[in-house]
């Protein structure tokens, strides 16, 4: 027997640079098939970089932004990429795009770009808070 | 609900310190309960006169001298890594509290966080 | 400040034996502790030079990426299934 528990993912470490994407892509399927709920994935520091749209990896090796783009829609679970690690790093939706005059927007559907108070409101309502960071 | 951010990253040679006192900054904007550890090489985070112009970067004094006023509750530093980067007290900056055991104060707060 | 719960803390680590954050990591462990292997950190099983806690784990996906299923004891090795039940027992959970 188990209880539904809530969950926030935070992934810190980057694709290719780390393995927390992947790592937090395996636990966040494991979560779903046993029963709990992940009330948002959140993007923080160099995690950013897993909501890029211009990632193209050979087509014979793994896409973890399309990868984790697929899952999270087919779930319906909220994405967000923290808006200051974001545009530091070059991550921009289209809003971004136009309030600072840039000439592209990148950001992967369907992540959102907002602030750490989605992280600190995270940390009060989900039952765990489970951190992925680069291992360097 | 406590939070303690750990803070174990040497300052300018990445982001990743300053994106860790942003999470505490957060917190605290939140009126959530919140505080700094400085461990290891992050110690280094603590020294008086820094002065980051020549890389191209602001000194981070500044911002941890405000963390009292924007309602951190406390800064922390290990002790045995003080004493090996900064044997010489007055090179450390005031209101940092010294823990002897990093352990123990682990276990007083609800979430122990590292930024990255 | 609260108290730790009877289960104690599960402490998932994901760094390689000699990075700073690994002996971090080993040092804040507590006898009620169960320490999660993961990642790089599943290299501490061969490691001679490491004295892991009686209650390690070993995320089994990265030990058989890294040929090192052989050096885990019976039950030692969990699934990511396995990870997410130990979550849900622990309420305190350290990510290194």
């Amino acid at each position: 027997m188990s209880t539904t528990l809530s969950y926030t993912l935070v992934i810190t470490g980057a694709p290719w640079a780390s393995q927390a994407p992947q790592t937090a892509l395996a636990f966040a399927r494991a979560a779903i098939a046993g029963g709990h709920r992940l009330d948002r994935v959140f993007l923080y520091g160099e995690g950013v970089h897993l909501a890029s749209s211009l990632c193209a990896p050979p087509s014979d090796e793994p896409h973890w932004p399309q990868q984790w783009s697929d899952f999270l829609s087919d779930n319906q679970i909220p994405a967000v990429a923290c808006v200051a690690s974001a545009l530091r790093r070059g991550l921009v939706d289209e809003r971004e795009q136009n309030r600072y005059q840039l000439p592209a927007h990148n950001l992967r559907n369907p992540f959102e770009i907002a602030g750490l108070g989605e992280w600190v409101d995270g940390t009060l309502k989900s039952d765990r808070v489970m951190y992925f960071h680069g291992s360097a | 609900m406590t939070t303690l951010i750990v803070i174990d990253q040497a300052p300018y040679g990445s982001w990743a310190g300053r994106e860790a006192l942003d999470m505490v900054f957060s917190l605290a904007a939140f009126d959530q309960p919140a505080a700094l550890l400085f461990t290891g090489v992050g110690v280094n985070w603590l020294r008086t006169a820094q002065s980051a112009k020549g890389v191209g970067q602001k000194t981070v004094e500044k911002n941890l001298s405000a963390a009292p006023l924007f309602g951190v509750e406390k800064i922390f530093a290990e002790q045995e890594a003080c004493e090996r980067f900064m044997p010489d007290t007055s090179s450390r900056l005031a209101g940092i509290d010294l823990v002897a055991s990093v352990k123990n104060l682990m276990t007083q707060y609800d979430h122990v966080v590292f930024a990255g | 400040m609260n108290q730790i719960p009877d289960t104690g803390t599960l402490h998932i680590l994901n760094k390689a034996p000699g990075h700073p954050r690994f002996v971090a990591c080993l040092a804040a462990m507590s006898n009620q502790d169960t320490l999660i292997l993961i990642e790089n950190a599943v290299l501490a099983l061969p490691d001679t030079d490491t004295v892991l806690p009686r209650q390690t784990l070993a995320l089994e996906p990265d030990l058989e990426a890294r040929g090192l299923s052989g050096t885990a004891e019976p039950g030692q090795q969990i699934s990511h299934q396995q990870l997410v039940q130990l979550t849900e027992q622990h309420p305190r959970i350290i990510s290194w």
